[in-house]
């Protein structure tokens, strides 16, 4: 059974949505604030978080940062607006996935799960980027003095997803369907900003990639 | 009835107007100076005449043989030439003198005892002819005088004045030029500003500082209404935004609450059944129509698009992929016309993608599904044609159909679903923030053919 935290302060909706994943199967948490969510989190393992961004007090984006702070559980926002702005930011917080309010249930429903399907798949042998050591197995990234780069899992599926495919380039619509398990619900600013901020940890430059590189009209590879 | 030009009739009301009044001038002024002349000089001549007519009676008296040297000094000294008559019979002439030139009635005249003078033209030459009757000694003295000085001044003249109206009517011209121009500027101006403002291009006013105090007043109130008209659809897009920022929220909870009872289902009765379903599927228009009035806030409210420079083939095929596959609608092939290499565009990644959406989803509802994205090439534009099928849009309606809410026949005869009636009114909003067009015409399957133009890119550095 999975664990999931819902922080959303509009009442209706977090009734709402707990009924929704409470008939799922889902053990719901729900808090109406950062901070109360926070003060739970601490108390219980959540698999998964649902963060609402227009929070009173705490913003959903704080909360975003505190909860990557504490663990590795895929986030998904919901934002009022789909500004690409808003979008950005929240998932420059740490989260893996947006949806827009008014959502259709059935795809948040399908999201979530899809988060919580995916594990880390050893499709690809330990490999180096320049200073760095990715090992699959282990599901770490290491400098060359040992010390243990920090990725989300997200990330961690990103990179060795494009490490799989053998440096051919991948599409955004194919990185959607392999790291997110998205069929149809690709919005490819979620690819562009991951990418991005996978680049800003892995690349000496990450203005000017050497590893992860964009292929124009087809997406992106990785350079091993 | 053809309009005329305010331009050219002022232009024609000056130039016109400078050559009447130039013409009148100079007419008035020829004749003048030339009566005056012509008078003035005769005048001279007259007094000439009978100090001349004295002479020769002085020596008829003293030696009348010294006659002819007589005449020849006087046509010598005053340029004319003399005749001298008595008992009706010429007695003597100058040199060049003609008989010819004096006529009968002035014969007549001085016989009878009249001193007399006549103006004559001749061959274009002005002739003045004086005849004074000597009567102590029965004679009559004619001076016949060349008044060819006078002519040569007066053509001079004359072409002075034809010179100087033909000045003047240039000028009146180049003045009516100046002024149409002025006059009709101002008029330029505020209807280029007009159409700007109706191509969407609302920041547009009009300079007031250089205006002439009535065009001020003209400046000023057009640029009071276009301000009014700006405040009131701001005003209106922020209600319209407003209004479905707050739907928002009890939105989510419906949509939510539903799939909860759609959880439920089995534990409902029949009618109860019936009921969540029509629920849903309303609640699903409902959905998108608040996604689209958001949509649509937003690109009024002047949420700057995130342009950015994309190859044209795969950002339709990505797009056409992942319509069809959120709406579980039929995918489109993407069809490239040959020679078409890989042209770039500027858009907005996400606005685009709606725009397909919207157009895949339209061809779905009314003509039974696009049959083909076809993209093309035409001078600085890249053509994105998305066809369908299906009965096509009546002329009559391709302009009305990118209007909101608005709802051809094809709607209402054949009782088809229900869109939310803002999904072409979207797509041209979003089509002219990449400074695009979209028209619909006819598609070679005979249906209809939703054409995009947009600017074609030439280098990425842009």
């Amino acid at each position: 059974m999975s664990r999931i935290l819902i922080v959303e302060d509009d009442d209706h909706i977090r009734s709402a949505l707990r009924l929704m994943f409470e008939g799922e199967g889902f053990v719901v948490d729900d808090a109406p604030s950062g901070e109360v969510a926070m003060a739970m989190f601490s108390r219980m393992a959540s698999d998964v978080a649902i963060v609402d961004i227009m929070l009173p007090g705490m913003s959903g984006f704080e909360t975003c940062l505190a909860l990557r702070g504490a663990s590795d559980l895929p986030i998904v926002i919901v934002s009022a607006r789909d500004d690409t702005a808003d979008v950005v930011l929240g998932l420059e917080s740490g989260a893996d996935d947006y949806v827009t309010k008014p959502f259709v249930p059935e795809e948040l429903l399908a999201r979530v799960r899809a988060h919580l399907r995916r594990r880390p798949e050893k499709s690809t042998g330990a490999f180096k980027l320049g200073d760095l050591h990715v090992i699959p197995d282990e599901g770490v990234v290491r400098h060359g003095d040992g010390a243990e780069l920090h990725l989300t899992s997200t990330e961690f599926r990103l990179l060795t997803d494009l490490a799989s495919n053998n440096a051919k380039p991948l599409s955004r619509e194919d990185l959607l369907e392999r790291v997110w398990g998205y069929d149809y619900f690709g919005d490819s600013r979620l690819v562009d900003v991951h990418i991005r901020r996978l680049r800003m940890k892995i690349e000496p430059d990450p203005a000017n990639p050497i590893f992860l590189v964009t292929v124009r009209g087809t997406g992106y590879k990785l350079v091993i | 009835m053809r309009r005329r030009s305010l331009r050219l009739r002022l232009l024609v009301t000056f130039g016109l107007g400078a050559f009447v009044l130039s013409s009148l001038v100079a007419t008035v002024t020829y004749v003048g100076v030339q009566r005056l002349l012509i008078n003035n000089q005769q005048q001279a001549d007259l007094g000439q005449s009978y100090v001349n007519a004295a002479l020769v009676r002085s020596t008829l008296y003293t030696s009348p043989p010294e006659l002819s040297n007589l005449l020849n000094s006087i046509q010598n000294a005053s340029a004319s030439n003399v005749l001298v008559r008595t008992h009706k019979e010429w007695l003597a002439r100058s040199n060049s003198a003609s008989i010819y030139d004096v006529s009968a009635d002035t014969i007549n005249a001085v016989d009878a005892g009249r001193a007399t003078e006549q103006t004559l033209h001749v061959d274009g030459r002005i002739i003045f002819v004086v005849g004074v009757p000597i009567p102590s000694v029965e004679t009559q003295f004619f001076e016949v005088f060349q008044l060819s000085n006078l002519e040569h001044t007066l053509r001079l003249l004359l072409m002075a004045l034809i010179f100087g109206a033909l000045a003047t009517s240039l000028l009146g011209l180049s003045g009516g030029l100046w002024v149409a121009r002025r006059t009709v500027r101002p008029l330029t101006e505020v209807s280029n500003a007009a159409a700007l403002i109706a191509d969407g291009a609302l920041s547009t006013r009009l300079l007031v500082n250089q205006a002439d105090r009535e065009v001020q007043q003209l400046t000023e109130s057009f640029n009071q209404m276009v301000s009014q008209l700006v405040q009131r659809l701001e005003r209106d897009a922020r209600f319209a935004s407003d209004v479905s920022h707050e739907l928002r929220s009890p939105l989510t909870t419906l949509a939510t609450t539903a799939s909860v009872l759609q959880q439920h289902r089995d534990e409902l009765t029949t009618a109860g059944r019936e009921s969540l379903d029509l629920l849903v599927a309303d609640l699903s228009i409902f959905q998108s129509l608040v996604e689209d009035l958001l949509e649509m806030a937003r690109s009024d409210g002047g949420v700057e698009p995130v342009m950015e420079t994309l190859p044209i083939i795969e950002l339709a095929q990505q797009s056409v992929r992942s319509a069809s596959r959120r709406h579980a609608l039929d995918e489109p092939p993407v069809e490239v016309a040959s020679g078409v290499d890989d042209p770039l565009v500027r858009v907005d990644r996400r606005r685009f993608e709606r725009v397909i959406t919207n157009l895949i989803d339209n061809a779905h509802r009314y003509a039974g599904g696009a049959v083909a994205l076809r993209i093309d090439v035409a001078g600085n534009f890249v053509e994105v044609n998305v066809d369908d099928a299906g009965a096509g849009v009546p002329p009559e309606e391709a302009e009305q159909v990118f209007e909101r809410f608005f709802r051809g026949l094809a709607a209402h005869d054949r009782g088809i679903a229900r869109g939310t009636g803002l999904g072409l009114a979207l797509v041209r909003d979003h089509v002219r923030t990449f400074g695009g067009t979209i028209t619909v015409t006819r598609s070679p399957e005979g249906g209809a053919r939703f054409q995009i133009l947009l600017p074609l890119v030439r280098s990425e550095s842009t």
